[in-house]
Order: C-alpha cells, then structure tokens, then sequence
C-alpha cells in the first residue's frame, strides 16, 4: 500500500482500483484487533475467511450452491423457452398481440415477489414452486425483448424479402429471426440475470428445501455475522460468473453482426 | 440511337408504362394526394433509361409501381406486352441504402437473390461467384457488409440485383449515399455492366450530370402531381466524356428545366 | 472540381472480368402482392376498429368467466382460488374501512423515502463519479464488485445490522434505487457525444460551462431513465421486504393473507401493488417522454 501512495509518478490507473478495497480490509482488520466494538456482530477477517475455507470443504454448502443453481437453470430454461415462443407468437402475428398483449403487459407489471404467497398455495413450498417462480422470472424479459425485436425489423428488409419472392416461412427464419437476434438476446440475458435474484428470494420465502439462500438466512437468524458475510460473497461470484458467461457470448454475437461492443 | 449497343442480343423485353396515375389518400383527413399524373412511357429493350427529378416529382414512387411494391395505382405496366402482377425476379433492383443483410456475408447476401431461383446449388453457387466477380469484388466473399466500405456494398447490393439475370433492372438513387469520387467511380462501372449483360435499366437520380452521362435517354420529370416534362435523347457514343462540349451542352439543356421550376 | 476528377478518373482501368453470354432465367411464377386500399370504404373501417377495440378484452373476459365459473361449481376449493366475488368484496372493505389506506400509505411512504434516499445518493455518486476520471478509477470497481450483490443478498446482513424495524427498509430500499441510478447517471455523462464537447472546446468554454451547458443538459433524460428503473426496482424490493419482515403495508397483507389462508386478501392486495406500481410507472413514463421529445430514443427495452 505504501508503494501506491508515496511514488511520484501518478499511480498506474489500473491500481487505483484496489485502494479503496485494501484500504476498507485493513480498516477492517485495525477494527477488530483493536476491539472499536464489542458487538458480536464485529467478526474479524481472519474468522470470515477461516469459515469460507470450512465451507469450501464442507460437503452441505456444496450440496447447497448446487442445488440453488440446479433451480436456477432449470427455471432460466423452462422460462426462456416458454417466454421465446410467447414472444415469437405475439411477435408474428397481429391477431394474438391484440388479444394477448395487453393482458401481458398489466400482469408483468405486478411486481414479480408478489406472486409468491400466491404460488406457495398452489406449489406447496418446495422445489417445484421455487422453479414455478423462476420460471416465471425468466420468461417476463424475453417475452418482451422477443417481441419487441420480432416487431422492430426494418422494413427494409422485409421489403427485400419480398422482392425476391420469399415465402411467409421463408421471410421468418431468414429475415425476421436474424434482425431480432441481438434483441432476443438482450431478453435472454436479462432472464440469466432475474432468474439468479430470485432464485435467491425464492429461498427467502419458501423455506423448505437447501440453496444458498437458506445457508444466508440462517447465519442471520443465528446471528452468525461470518457466514453471513461469506454467503454474500458467495452470491456474489456467482451472479458475476453468470453475468461474465452471458456478456461473453453477447460480445460474440455483436460482432457477427458489426454492432460496436459497449 | 446509332451509337447504343445493338439489341439483337436482348430478348423482346420491353417494358411499357401506361397512362399511371397514383393517389396517397391521407387516413387524418379526407384529402387525396395525387402522386402520379398520367405518366407515360415506353422503354425498348435493352435500353438505359434514366429519370431525374426534384423530390416529390414521384420518381421512386414509379420504381416501386413498376417493381411490383404497390399495386394500387391507375393504368397498366406492360412487361414484354404481359401486365405485372406484383414482385418478379425478372424484375430486379438495387435500393438507395444497400439493404444487405448484416448477418450474411457478401456471398451469403448476393445468394439472397438467387432464394427461390429455379435452379441447382451448383448453379446457384457459380452464378453467385460470376456476379460478385463482375462488380470486382472476388477478395470479399468472406467479408461482413459492416466490414466494407459503402461504395463496395452498393457494389454488393448491384451483384444482387443482377444476379438472377432480370429483364429490367431498377435502380433507386443507387450512389446518393456515397462520397463523389466512390460515384463517379461506380457509374463508370454500371455502364460497363450494362453494357456487357444487355439489360434494360431505369436508373432514378436527382443528379443531372449522373442522368445524363449514363442514358440513352434523359425522362425529366417535375413534382406536384408527378409527371413527365420531357424525354431527352442523349445521343452519345459510350464511353462518354464529361467534358466534351455536346455532353456539357445536353446537360445544360436539362438542368435549365429545373431552373425554371421552383 | 469535380469536372477535372471525372475526366481523369474516365481513363483508368476497370475492375471486373466480362460474362459468358447472357441466358435469362424462366419467367417465374407471378406473385401477388397484399394490395395497398388506397381508399377505405368508410363503412368497413369503423367496424374493423370496434373490433380491434374490443379485442384486448377477450382473454380477461375469458379468463374471468372460467374463474367465476370454477368457484360455482366447485371445480377448485375456496382455498385454492375463492369466487371473484370474494376477492371484489374482499376490495371494497379494505377501502371501505380503511385499512387499504392504512396499509398503502405506509408502503407508498417506505418506498418513497428508500427511492430519495437511494437515488439522490445515487445521482450525487454517478455525478462525481462522471465529472471526475479520477474518483472513478478509485470507486467503480469497488461499486461494480458490490453490485453484483443482489438487494436480497444484502438482506440478511442488513438484518443484523440493523434489526426489523424502519431502517432496514430504507436501507435495502435506497440501496435497490441506488444501483441503476448510479450506472445510469455514470453513463449519461459518458455518453455526451463527442461532436457536442468538440463543438463547446472550439468555441473555448471553460470547464465549467462545458459542464453545466452541454453535458448536463445531454444527460438529463439518460439519468431520468436511470431513476424510473431505479423506481421500479425500489418498489420490488418493498414487496419483497414487507412480505418477510413487517408489520404493516401492502406486502404484509399479502403474507397475512398467505398465513391465515384468506386468498381473496392475498389476491385484493396483489391487485393493488399492481395498480400501484403501473399507476408511478406511468407517470414516469409521461414525464421521460417529455423530456425526450426532438430526441432520438434509444431502443431497446429493460423490464
């Protein structure tokens, strides 16, 4: 740290990032070896990290973490799939977006948490609700994304198509799906990205059953501050590494099409 | 016309518009906008025609009409004595803006054309390979259309238009979006096409100095209803030099008629 | 001039290689186009745009026949779905005795502190952070690490902190509005086009009026969007909170609800944070079409 601050050059831009964090870890640590509180709640660094090396190598939380993103994929998969193809329906045809549509979009305005009470009747408390929910999650975003790429191809090209005399089929699989990729990708990233906040929810409040969420809900009602801190890193990395995956493979696809990445 | 092409080698294509009148109805009010007011024209085979005319004279309007776009219209269109029935591929065009598929690559895109052309993917394949090597663009078969300039995807867009061999080839400001030098350029190289394919082309420009250098014949239209001024016989040998003091004179002669209307 | 140009550029050699001789493909098949009416009867339209009218009732009409239907003849029990009559009726006395008052304005009141708190910290952050390179080096990082904490991954630490009460609502509240506030306001300043900044530095604007009249009044609507997302994301996570930890507002109704097995309470106060939410969500809406008009909307939607 001394090495950042007493150079005389201007720090390397690329470190400056890490000051804050090292600077809040050590203030941290002063804190707790100092003893500045005597809450239960001050855990020093060296228990957070020695209870993340127990939890590494404790077979629950494994069982734990996999279970959550085992929901979670299967919620973000049966979402995304139903939500493509109520989207490409509302995207392809007037008729169904006029009956359909509007009921849709008052029903994803209702905040999404507020159906669960509702789906814990009907699904019980388990995984099957839990999936139920997320499922739910996901789909919302790529309705609307599809939708909305779907009914957004320009006119353009559609007039190209039909100059060279392409069939309805023709037109969507060779025109209209390629123009609404990037769109439906958007909603298909959005899905990874809801699904993962409310798998964590759906731990919260339907409480049968292990994930990740029920390790951080306990450490809170036990008051242990260490697990709960560790959890929260924990969902952390993992939203990220979801977050990466799905950034990585939109870069991809923007290049295909020369969009510039962001 | 002594100094055009022979047409021995052109099929009986002619294409005839007849007595085309055209009205936009606006839906806000009642009123009725007459677009097109008793255009008339009759255009042998084989020959360039070119339109030229301020805006709103009607003049991409027409293509369409003659394109098979927009069927509501008063009159006929005659190709080769058969009234047109919506969009052929003997009929071919080449848009202002490219209107390449981003998603394909140049092959991929000038294979667009050829979608529903009765013939074998060899076929398909060669004919693809003649087209993109006639507009000089054999080293980009592999490349994306945001990865090439917009003079070589206009290029792209006119191997397109032509590679199902239409009977009329239509062209919609095809260089209005591209830099001076890129037009001058690519208008060298359409007389050269046409010269070596034979097609009947209707080339619609504002630009009196494109019109003149590349027809055999000058249709000078003005706005408000659209309708034909005059026809200018350019008769000139090809290649023709801008500076040649009978060119400067035709094109003079034309552009006095838009100085007159306001 | 570009006369000079053509004649020298008429001498040089052209690309391309001649084809064989020309074989025309078959006429094909004519084709017809969808015909543009150019001029409506006047009749048919005013009955296809009833028609159109009436369309988007369809489903709800259906679905509530079906519902209404289920309850009569007991396909479903009371508990699982009550007769829509129950939920109506259920409506009517929470706004009749006041207590749908009692409960929305305490969520209206949470949210609505969470959100000013959130999002005037989130705006002052993203300002400081947009107008200074430097502090934003040092910040985000930091920021975009703990953003990849969800709000409910806060929650129990936040519970800890600073046990059941108000502050924790506001906190997780302020801190779900903090979030986009923030990106979007960073990226508003980010995303002043350069021709605009070229334009002020030419005409030798000192710092501060580049500031205050060409980047602020560019990022206004970005950061406008950024608070209605913020907006939406707050008001979930005061349905979250309220249905784990409170006594009182529309969330705690939905949990009560659960509890006691009283559904027609669970789907009224449903129908009511749904109500809510579009009626603000609107409103923001009006105001950033406003404030976007004569400018070129960006596409592209986030829910």
């Amino acid at each position: 740290m001394s090495t950042l601050t007493s150079s005389a050059a201007p720090s390397p831009r690329r470190y400056r990032g890490w000051v804050l964090p090292v600077v809040a870890v050590a203030v941290w640590w002063l804190a707790t070896h100092q003893g500045w509180s005597d809450s239960g709640l001050l855990v020093s660094p060296q228990k957070v990290a020695a209870t993340a090396w127990h939890q590494f190598t404790s077979e629950a939380f494994w069982r734990a973490i996999s279970s959550s993103l085992a929901r979670n994929l299967s919620g973000f998969f049966i979402g995304t799939t139903l939500g493509l193809v109520l989207g490409c329906l509302l995207g392809f045809s007037r008729l169904f977006e006029r009956v359909v549509g509007p009921s849709f979009n008052t029903f994803k305005q209702i905040s999404l948490f507020a159906w669960i009470p509702l789906i814990s009747v009907w699904f019980g408390l388990g995984d099957v609700a839990k999936v139920v929910f997320l499922s739910l999650a996901a789909l919302v975003p790529v309705v609307v994304n599809t939708c909305d790429g779907l009914r957004n191809v320009p006119p353009a090209f559609l007039e190209v198509a039909k100059v060279y005399g392409f069939t309805r089929w023709q037109t969507i699989r060779g025109v209209m799906l390629p123009a609404a990729l990037p769109s439906i990708f958007t909603g298909v990233y959005l899905a990874l990205v809801y699904s993962w906040l409310a798998t964590i929810g759906a731990e919260y409040l339907l409480v049968s059953g292990s994930g990740i969420g029920n390790t951080l809900i306990d450490g809170s009602e036990h008051f242990m501050m260490d697990l709960v801190l560790f959890g929260m890193v924990v969902i952390g990395l993992v939203g990220w590494g979801l977050n990466l995956l799905a950034r990585n493979l939109e870069r991809r696809m923007q290049r295909l099409y020369g969009i510039t990445p962001r | 016309m002594a100094a055009t092409q022979p047409l021995t080698a052109v099929q009986g294509n002619g294409l005839r518009l007849e007595n085309i009148s055209k009205y936009f109805s606006s839906t806000s009010t009642d009123t009725q906008l007459q677009v097109l007011d008793n255009v008339q024209l009759d255009i042998a085979p084989g020959e360039f025609i070119t339109i030229v005319g301020a805006s709103g004279c009607g003049k991409s309007t027409l293509l369409r009409l003659i394109l098979g776009l927009d069927e509501a219209f008063d009159g006929q269109i005659l190709l080769d004595e058969k009234p047109i029935k919506g969009t052929g591929l003997e009929r071919g065009i080449v848009f202002q803006d490219h209107r390449l598929f981003p998603w394909l690559t140049v092959e991929q895109n000038v294979a667009v054309g050829l979608k529903n052309a009765p013939l074998s993917p060899a076929q398909k394949r060669e004919t693809v390979r003649e087209h993109i090597h006639l507009v000089g663009l054999q080293d980009f078969v592999e490349s994306y259309p945001h990865q090439i300039s917009g003079g070589m995807a206009q290029r792209v867009a006119i191997a397109r238009g032509l590679v199902n061999r239409p009977s009329v080839l239509l062209l919609d400001e095809p260089f209005g979006a591209l830099d001076a030098l890129t037009r001058t350029r690519l208008q060298r190289e359409l007389q050269h096409i046409w010269q070596q394919e034979k097609i009947t082309m209707v080339h619609v420009t504002h630009d009196v100095d494109e019109a003149v250098y590349l027809g055999d014949r000058v249709v000078v239209m003005q706005p408000h209803p659209g309708r034909i001024r005059r026809i200018v016989d350019i008769d000139l040998p090809r290649p023709r030099n801008r500076s040649d003091a009978r060119f400067i004179a035709l094109r003079d002669d034309v552009l006095s008629d838009f100085a007159e209307v306001s | 001039m570009a006369r000079a140009t053509a004649t020298a550029l008429d001498s040089e050699q052209l690309p391309g290689k001649p084809l064989a001789p020309v074989k025309r493909l078959p006429p094909s098949a004519q084709r017809a186009v969808p015909r543009v009416v150019a001029r409506a009867a006047q009749g048919s339209a005013w009955q296809s745009r009833a028609l159109n009218r009436l369309l988007p009732w369809l489903l709800p009409a259906a679905l509530l026949g079906l519902w209404y239907l289920g309850s009569e003849r007991g396909w479903l029990s009371d508990q699982v779905l009550p007769p829509p009559a129950f939920v109506y009726q259920t409506l009517v006395d929470l706004a009749s005795t006041g207590d749908l008052w009692l409960n929305a304005s305490a969520s209206m009141q949470r949210v609505l502190v969470g959100f000013l708190i959130g999002s005037g910290l989130g705006v002052t952050l993203g300002l400081v952070m947009g107008l200074s390179k430097t502090v934003e080096d040092y910040l985000l990082p930091s920021f975009n690490a703990l953003v990849q904490i969800p709000v409910l991954g806060w929650m129990p630490f936040a519970l800890l902190l600073f046990g059941i009460g108000e502050p924790l609502k506001y906190v997780l509240i302020a801190h779900a509005a903090l979030v986009p506030v923030t990106l979007c306001t960073l990226q508003a300043f980010h995303q002043v086009p350069k021709r605009l900044l070229e334009v002020g530095q030419a005409y030798g604007f000192s710092r501060r009026q580049i500031v205050t009249d060409i980047v602020l009044p560019s990022a206004v609507a970005p950061i406008f969007t950024g608070l209605r997302l913020g907006f939406t994301k707050a008001w979930l996570s005061l349905v979250v909170v309220e249905l784990l930890a409170s006594s009182e507002g529309l969330g705690y109704l939905i949990a009560y609800g659960r509890q006691l097995f009283q559904l027609d309470l669970v789907m009224a106060a449903v129908v009511v944070v749904g109500a809510v939410g579009l009626l603000i969500d609107r409103s923001f809406e009006y105001v950033e079409r406003r404030l976007n008009k004569g400018r070129a909307v960006i596409p592209g939607r986030l829910v």
